[in-house]
This record gives structure tokens, sequence and C-alpha cells, in this order.
């Protein structure tokens, strides 16, 4: 069935992982895609149909669902991590249908594949190390950090990420004393400890998948080894990372594309809507991937409404000529598909008390906090 | 530079991780020698064991150190139902049958597990208080300093069994020489039950013992198997003790040796090793024919 045949206004592909080494986000993201259907039904008066399929966190999977998919699609939304999100717009690509996407910050494929239907709707490598450097200058002179640890995963992004931080960082002036590769999936990080611990790492930064994540912390809590502050990139993201390590994953900072605490553009009505589908308790936090999924409907809703259709020339025209207003931020984007650069601020959150509060860049919302530094030792917690 | 430091804390812990790998390999070992049988699903009955650990410790609290029991005992009674239902009628018709069985064994454990436990990765913990230990410049944490004094107590006990006890007699008896054992009135049926059985109660207190340390998911199997083969390769087949110094020397060649080349060869430092000692001394270390020393 063509879209043209569908009863739906709108058709929108997308894959999540619902199983696998990202399945601890596949709730919290289909929560914000299924906001941001809603959005864009109220927006544009018109009828949205998603199709969803579970990529089981497999990039082949992506693709052959994809495939499956894109006759009936107007738009696809990506899948989560820059992996999944770079096979699926392998489909866009070929098929010739726009593609935006979250959870996206590997900026070598738009350097290098020529895009031109792949829309990254998200802070990318460079805009998440300019934010490390912004974090770490929130804290007074005097007591800031000198030397940075990097825990590089053996990936096209690990390297990508690693390669930022240790360039920005080391431009402002401070130590890169580590940086040292592992394979995803390890289950044992004890040498990386033992050589972090004695290079004196104030600062470790990481971008490892959510298992790999909550392993490393737990084999750094065993060895008691106390970094000042730690940064991990998608793994800290989800729930999960709370669920599964409660109070010693406390502290630990993440950089997810949308931390609940930022303001404006969409934010309040986007918490109203979450609070009216899923309700919510008091003290309890929207989890950062509802605002990246709720910000790419965003992107959508707004290019479709510039274009007047759902033609994919179209609609790629509105893509490339608009800016757009969405919960993370401001952004138009560049000729190949990155968010035009040094327009998005990549906001920083930290595990507090269960719950994930913006500390960079400062806002005036009670979900904002300054960042907690130094991280107190292991034995004074 | 790596600092003296550095490269004790790495030896030290190469030696804590590497009675890991030597308990986990110790059952695929045992059947290995004494049966001529490469059980593929070695790898997925520890992470059977590793399951019974975890989710008597989210159910009860019990630490996995007593886990480990149970888990031994519903391997041993798997194994022993394994080879009556299905290697028994496979088991002298040459490598390939029990291997086909085995391997479509380790897949029904994989699909099942995934089904009925879902892909999250889950750990139990020690479950006693305790924190890092310190042993000069180095710091050590305390839940592999247990689990390694536990493997090599297992690992000492299992020599010992086979060693000093009449049932121990028989199966390396029966190892050295299958129709000679019979001759001389050994039930081999019987021991090749005892050994499936031994072997998976291996898998499974293992598994359990690992699930302190590191995180599992139903595909764990296939990763914990080639680590198994790597020691086994090492160590001997058959062999206890080299099964116990190939571990150690496995776990202390990786951890050492990413200092030098980096994490991110950690597998390739182990296949490496166990593609030399292919090539060097394929009886490993330790070789014999089997059934412990």
């Amino acid at each position: 069935m063509s879209s043209d045949e569908s009863s739906a206004d709108i058709t929108i592909a997308t894959t999540i992982p619902q199983e696998g080494a990202f399945s601890s986000m596949a709730e919290e993201m289909e929560q914000g895609y299924d906001l941001g259907v809603a959005h864009i039904e109220e927006t544009l008066d018109q009828e949205v149909e998603l199709l969803v399929e579970n990529d089981e966190s497999d990039p082949s999977v992506v693709i052959e669902s994809l495939r499956k998919m894109a006759g009936d699609a107007d738009m696809i939304w990506g899948s989560f991590s820059s992996e999944l999100v770079t096979a699926g717009s392998s489909v866009a690509e070929s098929e010739g249908i726009p593609f935006v996407a979250a959870y996206f910050a590997q900026e070598a494929p738009h350097r290098n594949e020529d895009y031109e239907w792949t829309y990254a709707a998200f802070p990318k490598s460079r805009d998440v190390a300019r934010s490390t450097q912004g974090l770490l200058e929130t804290i007074p002179e005097g007591e800031r950090p000198t030397n940075v640890g990097i825990w590089e995963p053996n990936s096209d992004w690990g390297e990508e990420q690693s390669d930022s931080w240790e360039e920005t960082l080391g431009d402002a002036g401070y130590d890169i004393v580590l940086r040292e590769q592992y394979e995803y999936g390890s289950s044992d990080f004890s040498t990386m400890i033992s050589q972090s611990a004695n290079q004196n790492v104030e600062v470790l930064l990481s971008v490892p998948t959510p298992p790999d994540g909550i392993t490393m912390i737990e084999q750094i809590e065993e060895r008691d080894f106390s970094p000042d502050l730690t940064k991990f990139v998608r793994a800290a993201d989800p729930q999960d990372w709370w669920n599964a390590l409660g109070e010693s994953g406390e502290y630990v900072c993440m950089c997810p594309g949308w931390v609940p605490g930022m303001t404006g553009n969409g934010n309040e009505e986007m918490w109203n809507a979450y609070v009216d589908e899923y309700g919510l308790e008091d003290d309890a936090f929207i989890r950062t991937a509802v605002g990246g999924g709720y910000n790419v409907a965003q992107v959508t809703a707004q290019a479709i409404d510039a274009a007047g259709s759902t033609d994919p020339s179209d609609v790629q025209g509105a893509l490339q000529s608009e800016t757009f207003e969405t919960v993370i931020g401001s952004f138009s984007f560049e000729e190949n598909g990155l968010p035009t650069e040094g327009e998005l601020t990549a906001p920083t959150g930290q595990w507090l008390d269960g719950n994930q509060y913006t500390v960079y860049p400062e806002t005036d919302d009670d979900r904002a906090s300054d960042l907690q530094y130094p991280i107190p030792a292991w034995s004074e917690r | 530079m790596v600092s003296p430091e550095l490269a004790f804390e790495s030896l030290l812990n190469g030696l804590l991780i590497g009675g890991t790998y030597a308990v986990a390999a110790l059952g695929l070992s045992l059947v290995f020698g004494i049966m001529d049988v490469v059980n593929l699903a070695h790898g997925h009955m520890l992470m059977v064991g590793a399951y019974v650990g975890i989710l008597l410790f989210a159910a009860t609290g019990i630490t996995p150190l007593l886990g480990m029991l149970l888990a031994a005992a519903l391997l041993f009674g798997f194994g022993v139902f394994l080879q009556r239902v299905l290697l028994e009628r496979v088991v002298d018709k040459g490598m390939e049958q029990p291997i086909i069985v085995l391997f479509g064994l380790a897949l029904v454990l994989e699909s099942g597990g995934r089904i009925v436990l879902g892909s999250e990765p889950q750990r139990a913990s020690l479950g006693i208080p305790g924190s890092s230990i310190p042993v000069g410049p180095a710091v050590l944490s305390f839940p592999r300093v247990v689990t390694f004094v536990v493997s090599v107590a297992l690992i000492v006990a299992v020599w010992a069994f086979l060693k000093y006890t009449t049932t121990g007699l028989a199966i390396r008896a029966t190892a050295q020489n299958t129709d000679a054992a019979q001759y001389m009135g050994i039930d081999t049926g019987r021991i090749y039950i005892i050994t499936l059985g031994l072997g998976t109660a291996l898998a499974g207190a293992a598994g359990a013992l690992l699930s302190i340390l590191f995180p599992f998911t139903p595909y764990a199997g296939w990763s914990y198997l080639l680590k198994a083969f790597a020691v086994v390769v090492l160590g001997g087949v058959g062999s206890v003790i080299g099964t116990l110094v190939g571990g150690l020397l496995l776990g202390v060649s990786e951890n050492v040796g990413v200092l030098f080349i980096g994490g991110g060869y950690r597998d390739l430092i182990s296949f490496s090793i166990f593609l030399l000692v292919l090539l060097v001394r394929p009886q490993g270390l330790f070789g014999s024919s089997g059934g412990g020393e």
C-alpha cells in the first residue's frame, strides 16, 4: 500500500530498540514519539499514522524493517544511537524519504555521505564537547579539575566523540591524562579503572551503551575509585540507569539532548501532555528520551506546515530552509543535515535523588540544579 | 610508560579474573577430557547457573555464594537428564552428532532465556558487606577477591574428588581407556552420567559465582564458551590443575597485555594465545589423556 492509499494524512515509519543493548530507552522513546504524533495531529489538524517495528538494537534489522515500511511512509524517524540512526538513514537516502532523527551525535556520516534526506535534530559530538567545557567552567576556577580521562568505545562515534573531547578540552587547557579504548560489551573494566586511578583522573568521560555504563559504575565502586566528575553520555540517559544502580548511579552526568529543566519552545506543553497521557508522581520527572522524540515530532510538524504538503521534495526544502523551535532549542539545518553549528547548546543533566536535573546550561526551572562537584567518595555517601 | 604500581595492580587483577576463567572452563575441560564430547552448550549452562544466582538473590537476598549450591544441584540434574535422554544415544557415534545435539541445546537455552528472562543485562551482588582491599600499592575489589578464593577452592575440591575417591578413580580410568575400564568392571555408562552431571553442575556453580561480578544476558553463553575453550586449550584438555593454571595465565596475559597494547585488544590477546598454544603445544601446558591428575 502506498502512502497515497493510506487512510491517514501523514504516515511516518520508525524502528525502536525494544530488545538489545539500547532497549532500556525504548519505552521513553516511544512515549516521546506518541506524544509527538498527537502534537502533529493537533498542530496540523491532520491524521498521523506511526508505523513502529522493533529493531532489536541491530542495524541490519533497522534497515530491513524500514525497507518494508518505506513504501507506505511520507517520512522516517530515527531509532536510538548513532549506530542505529546511521543504518536508518541509508534507507531514507536510497528511497528519497525525509528522515529526521534525535539521539544521533555522530558527525562523520553527515560530512562523508553527502546526505540529502537525513536531518539530525540533535546536538553533535562537537556540541557535546563544547557543553562539557561549559559544564567544567561552571566550577569556580580555583576548584576546577585539570586531569581528564576518556574511556573510548571501539566504535566510529566513540572515536569521534573522544577526538572532540580531546581537542576541545585540550585547547581549553585541560590535561588529557588518559584515553583508553575498550570493546563494546566488555565485562571487565578493571584495567581501565586501575589506569585511571594511577593517572589521577579527575574528570571521567565516556559514551558507553547503557549496559556497559552500568557495569563500569559497579566496578568503579567495587574498586573504590572516585573521580571528581563523571559524564557518561547515553549510558546514564535512561531510567534503567537508576533502576539498576540506585544510589550508586547518583551524581553521574549525561548529555541526552533534552533534560528536565529546559524551558520554552513547547516544554510546558510537552509536560502537560505527558502528565495527561501517562500521569506522573509528584516528585517524578519526565525521562530524557521523551524530549528527544517530541523534538523530532516538532521539527516534522513545522516542516510539513511550511511545505504545505507531505511531498518529499517540499518537506526536504522546508527542512533545509526553516528555523525550528523545539524543546531542545532553536535551530536550523546546515546543507548536509547537521544542526547549524553553535545554535544548539547540548544540555547536561546530573542524577540527583533519582532524577535527572539540568546542570548546564543554567535555567530557572525547578528541575535545574547547580552541578554537584566534586562527587563524594564512595565511603562518604 | 607503565608504572610499577599499575603493573602490580593489573597483575593481581589478572590473577583474580583468571581464577574465574578457570572455574568457568572446568566443566568443559572435564567433559571433553573424559567423554570426548565438546559441550557447545557449556556457556549456556553457565548462563543458566548465573540466572539461578541472580533470581535467587533478587527474590530472597541469598548470596550467590550459597545460590551456587542450588545452581549446581539443578544443573547436575539437568546434566543427568541430558545424558540419559539425548547424549547416550549419540555419544559413541563420533564427534559430530553430540556437537549437533549440544549446539541445538545451546540455541534452545538462549532463545528460551530470552523469552523468559528478557534481554536486559542482570547481575546479582555478593550480598555481604565489604569494601576494597589494599594490597601494597594496589587496591583490589572485595567481591573479586572472594570469588577468586571460592573459585580456587572449588577447583581444588574437584581435583581432590578425582584424585582421592573411588568414583574419581573410575572416572580417570574411563578417561584413559574406556574398554579397559569396562573389562575391570567399571560401569562406564554410569560414569558418563556422573561426568556430564559433574560438568554441568560445575557450569551452574561457575555461573552463579560469576553473577556476582558480571552482568548476564541470555546471549552471554557464547562468549563464556569461547573463553573457556581458550583456557582448556592453554591448560590441557581434562587437566584440573592445568585448567586453573590456564585460567590464571589467560587472566594475567589479558590484564597486563592491555596495559601495553590497549583495552580494545583484550579478545585479540586471548585468542592469539589460544592459537599460539594450538600451534606450539596442542596438548596444552598440562595436557594428558584426561581424567584429572
